[in-house]
């Protein structure tokens, strides 16, 4: 699976302006809605928050994942979204998330949904690649970064 | 012809990605050629899932929630095949297993004796360090057996319609 055959510059936001986790994902639902037709943002909102709750999904390095299933979409949606400050996502170091990565999977598409995640765990690893992100001026540039990676380059 | 024909069993590995459906397809068609016995196997990835745990991007509980929806996918993955192979007139065998991927394929091999493994084309690799990682290329170092790796979907699918 290629993630940008789910992500296009549409699907990124440089310069997250929520200031706590709650806001910083009620933003990145808003534009994944933003990018699917007829799905219900308060019901992708409800299952996110959810999750998180169970366990916060701030990694190491300036890195979360928050994703969930939800049966108010039809196929996987993935959003970007980037702080340049960074925000406190209860993460495992305890440092400020910068890049958030939100993974909505409709209830009955686990498959692709895994292997996305496992995808992004495994190329975030790449401290190059990370910071391209990070410092990426626009959302072309990030989808950019993500390609060169999957192309191999 | 099947009494020159040594290939006598075939074992087609899918994990219900594009390719490995193209894989199926040639798997049939083969097996149809040969007067050959198919039989498919689907792995549920519990060692991917592990991972996801240990790294804190899965909890406990929504890991067994996935592993669940894993072999969901995989039913209806081997149950695909049986009908893509039905159309053809060709009865085939399913498989599934948990566990390591590469090792379930090989320990499958094993024990059912396959004469040809048949696999979808390789994934793409981030480095040359995650070739190693990546299942099919696994499964390639690690069967005892001749492996098939199916690339040309275009082909393939003109080949398979004209069975």
């Amino acid at each position: 699976m290629r993630l940008t055959d789910y992500i296009t510059p549409d699907h990124v936001k440089i310069g997250l302006e929520g200031e706590t986790k709650e806001e910083v994902i009620e933003e990145l639902v808003e534009l994944l809605a933003g990018n699917c037709e007829d799905c219900d943002a308060d019901k992708v909102l409800e299952v996110v928050m959810n999750r998180e709750r169970e366990g916060s999904t701030g990694l190491e390095k300036g890195i979360a994942i928050p994703h969930a299933k939800c049966d108010a979409i039809d196929s996987l949606s993935i959003v970007i979204g980037i702080s340049r400050d960074g925000i406190d996502f209860e993460a495992i170091d305890e440092k400020p998330s910068h890049l958030f990565f939100l993974m909505v999977a409709p209830m009955t598409e686990s498959g692709p949904h895994v292997q996305a995640i496992a995808k992004i765990v495994k190329m975030i690893k790449i401290d190059s690649f990370r910071e391209s992100l990070i410092k990426a001026k626009t959302p072309e540039q990030v989808v950019e970064s993500i390609a060169r990676v999957e192309n191999g380059e | 012809m099947n009494d020159i024909n040594p290939l006598k069993n075939i074992l087609l590995y899918i994990d219900g990605s594009e390719p490995s459906i193209t894989a199926a397809q040639m798997a049939i068609i083969m097996a149809k050629a040969f007067g050959c016995a198919l039989r498919v196997i689907y792995v549920v990835n519990e060692d991917l899932l592990s991972e996801l745990l240990k790294a804190r991007v899965f909890i406990q509980m929504e890991k067994m929630d996935y592993e669940r929806d894993l072999e969901e996918d995989g039913k209806r993955y081997l149950n695909y095949v049986v009908k893509l192979a039905d159309r053809k007139g060709l009865k085939v065998e399913t498989v599934l297993r948990k566990g390591v991927v590469h090792e379930e394929v090989s320990r499958e091999v094993d024990e059912s004796g396959c004469d040809l493994l048949v696999q979808g084309e390789l994934g793409e690799v981030l480095s040359l360090r995650d070739s190693f990682y990546e299942e099919g290329e696994r499964i390639l170092r690690k069967v005892k057996c001749p492996t098939m790796v199916v690339r040309g979907r275009d082909r393939v699918e003109r080949l398979f319609d004209s069975l």
